[in-house]
């Protein structure tokens, strides 16, 4: 079964890249598990996605600082801009040349500080960060600030998740030597998913004083 | 044991990939969601059905007719919208107009609105900031509806609706939605509104929530959530009923507003209606949209007569419950502690005609209550005079109650004590009940009052 991924190795396609096409089914999985059976909606599935592999590119320490520090600045900074009243787009490239800001500065005290694994982190992995502001700005103004902080403690709880297995070394050898089974097996574990009507496991909580008054039917 | 019970129990609840799966997917179709998607076509569909609608005062669909617009046809009071908005996010309410130069209009906190932040709050909506795709959008001006007064107490500015939902042309479950402060205005619930579940019977508010929690008062206010009867209630299910079979949507959340004026009127059709409304009815939705599948319903009349009968409580019968107060009728039995912990039992006469209970001297002096904690001038049939007041506390129905009473020379009459209105906030009067007493009737009423 390894066969394929072994040739694509051998002739020059670096091992890293194979494993993390083969990881998204997977990742893409669990999120898909989070939000039918347990309840964690997060930010649909591109977002936990994204930022799973952000992580895996800066390693979750410096991963986790970026992702704060771009979400404190965002915010402050749609704070500020909210009172010079402007027009969406040009609001929010304001904003993301704040957050880009920041960014520069964390690097500027990781050079300083000579801090190797910063400064070498993938600079696209902090690009599609940054450019995840956007997304937490626009939920912050469609649901109101405290939706917008469950929202984002549930997207960075799922994907911390999704970073743990995606970083598992048996995992990671899984995937390469079997390939398929990993994609047949998620596949039928979606479509299970995508069939399930049950009470997400939230939801058993959040209905909890509904579901203690129901008056099952009496046996005859 | 429990658990197990709690398992079989949540099935009855509708989850959102029931809801999903089973009722939103296979029962509405994609031309008609986008209908309800979209407020000006859902108006534009229901108008045509001559179905109550808000007027129109002009709609903006691009900046060039923001340019052209003439500010001089919009009256004192209206709303400003976004068509495809999400979750009452863009609304702007004006509630009037300075009359000296520039002549603003007024936000709801009493902040000025000139014709430049109009422009802006329009642009920003022409952009889709507001929109539920982020697409491009067209904003509109409304007229507002003018606030119920029996809604008044209960709401902090903004306008309360009444959402139900309707699966197959039966209402299967109600909720009055209550504006608030955190609110700021809006009846959706996940932004701080209240959440009031009706009884489909009779349309009396039963549960409420807050913030998905139970709630029995006005947050910030001793105001009773429960027991509030919903006007035209009937009518209000029909018209729901009407709206859903134009709408073509089989599973549907219909909003209807009450306007002081003009009556009941649909403001908003929604296609993906919220679970929580369960939270508020203490009551779930899979049992009832089962019952509900597969019946022929031929007429708006029969679907709100079926929901009535079949989801209705038993609201009648416990009025008690449902108001939280007593029953009482004109002649009542009562108790009335005295010091060495005895209960001495009385006729009381029920007076909502006087403010305050007065006692006789005699009985006062019986118990030992006689020592006035103050006195108090009157103004009664005999003219100006001053009377005692004494503290003491009395059963009624079960119910203790605090008094401060007068005392009065009552030997010449029938009652020893006559309980007044300020006394009988927890209960309702019922004149017609109790006038006369056989001593057959009186055991009976002091056997249910618990007295021996």
């Amino acid at each position: 079964m390894s066969v394929i991924t072994q040739y694509m190795v051998n002739q020059g396609v670096p091992q890293e890249t194979v494993i993390l096409i083969l990881m998204l089914p997977i990742v893409a999985t669990i999120i898909a598990f989070g939000r039918q059976v347990i309840g964690i909606r997060g930010f649909g599935i591109y977002t936990p996605l994204i930022i799973t592999f952000a992580f895996l590119a800066t390693g979750l320490k410096y991963g986790l600082a970026i992702f704060i520090v771009i979400l404190l600045v965002g915010t402050l900074m749609r704070f500020l801009v909210r009172y010079i009243r402007l027009l969406y787009l040009p609001r929010m490239a304001i904003v993301l040349t704040a957050v880009a800001l920041a960014i520069l500065a964390i690097f500027l005290e990781g050079a300083y500080s000579g801090r190797k694994g910063l400064i070498a982190s993938s600079i696209f992995a902090v690009l599609i960060m940054i450019t995840l502001v956007e997304k937490f700005v626009v939920v912050q103004i469609e649901r109101g600030a405290r939706e917008a902080i469950i929202l984002t403690i549930e997207t960075l709880f799922l994907s911390i998740i999704c970073y743990w297995v995606a970083a598992s070394v048996w995992l990671r050898n899984l995937v390469f030597i079997y390939p398929f089974w990993i994609i047949f097996g998620a596949v039928i574990i979606n479509i299970l998913l995508g069939k399930w009507t049950g009470l997400r496991l939230f939801e058993y909580w959040r209905f909890r004083e509904v579901i203690k008054r129901v008056d099952l039917p009496e046996k005859k | 044991m429990n658990m197990l019970a709690f398992l079989k129990k949540s099935k009855y609840v509708l989850g959102l990939n029931a809801r999903n799966l089973n009722y939103l997917r296979p029962s509405n179709s994609l031309r008609a969601i986008r209908i309800a998607d979209n407020k000006l076509l859902t108006k534009k569909i229901l108008r045509k059905a001559s179905l109550p609608v808000l007027q129109n005062y002009g709609l903006i669909r691009q900046i060039k007719e923001l340019k052209e617009f003439d500010w001089s046809t919009l009256p004192s009071t209206f709303t400003l919208k976004p068509n495809c908005g999400l979750g009452g996010q863009g609304i702007l309410v004006v509630y009037g107009r300075k009359k000296k130069f520039p002549y603003p209009w007024i936000k709801a906190d009493g902040r000025p609105v000139n014709i430049k932040d109009l422009e802006n709050h329009i642009l920003n909506i022409l952009e889709g900031t507001f929109s539920l795709t982020s697409l491009p959008d067209i904003a509109f001006f409304e007229e507002r509806i003018k606030l119920l007064k029996l809604f008044k107490p209960y709401v902090y500015r903004g306008i309360p609706d009444i959402r139900i939902i309707i699966y197959n042309s039966v209402p299967v479950m109600a909720q009055l939605r209550l504006p608030t402060k955190e609110s700021s205005g809006r009846a959706n619930l996940h932004q701080g509104g209240i959440g009031v579940g009706i009884d489909l019977g009779t349309g009396i508010t039963t549960t409420a929530i807050h913030r998905g929690r139970l709630i029995e008062y006005v947050p910030g206010a001793r105001l009773l959530l429960k027991g509030l009867q919903i006007p035209e209630w009937k009518e209000i299910l029909k018209l729901a009923i009407q709206a859903q079979i134009v709408s073509r949507l089989n599973f549907l959340g219909v909003d209807i507003a009450i306007d002081r004026e003009k009556g009941l009127i649909i403001s908003e059709l929604n296609a993906r209606p919220g679970l929580s409304i369960q939270i508020a009815n203490l009551s779930p939705l899979a049992d009832r949209l089962l019952r509900v599948k597969g019946l022929k319903i031929k007429n708006p009349l029969k679907g709100a007569k079926i929901s009535q009968d079949l989801f209705g409580g038993e609201v009648e019968e416990t009025l008690e419950e449902v108001s939280g107060k007593k029953v009482i009728g004109i002649n009542e039995p009562i108790e009335i502690p005295d010091r060495q912990s005895g209960k001495y039992p009385t006729m009381a006469k029920i007076d909502t005609g006087a403010y305050r209970t007065t006692i006789s001297t005699n009985l006062a002096r019986q118990l030992g209550l006689n020592e006035a904690m103050r006195y108090k001038k009157v103004r009664g049939a005999l003219g100006l005079e001053e009377r005692p007041i004494i503290e003491f506390s009395f059963i009624l129905d079960k119910k203790l109650v605090s008094t401060e009473a007068f005392i009065a020379d009552r030997s010449q009459l029938k009652y020893d004590i006559i309980v007044g209105r300020k006394d009988l906030k927890q209960f309702l009067v019922d004149p017609s009940k109790n006038i006369f007493m056989s001593q057959r009737v009186l055991e009976k009423v002091k056997e249910k009052r618990g007295i021996k």
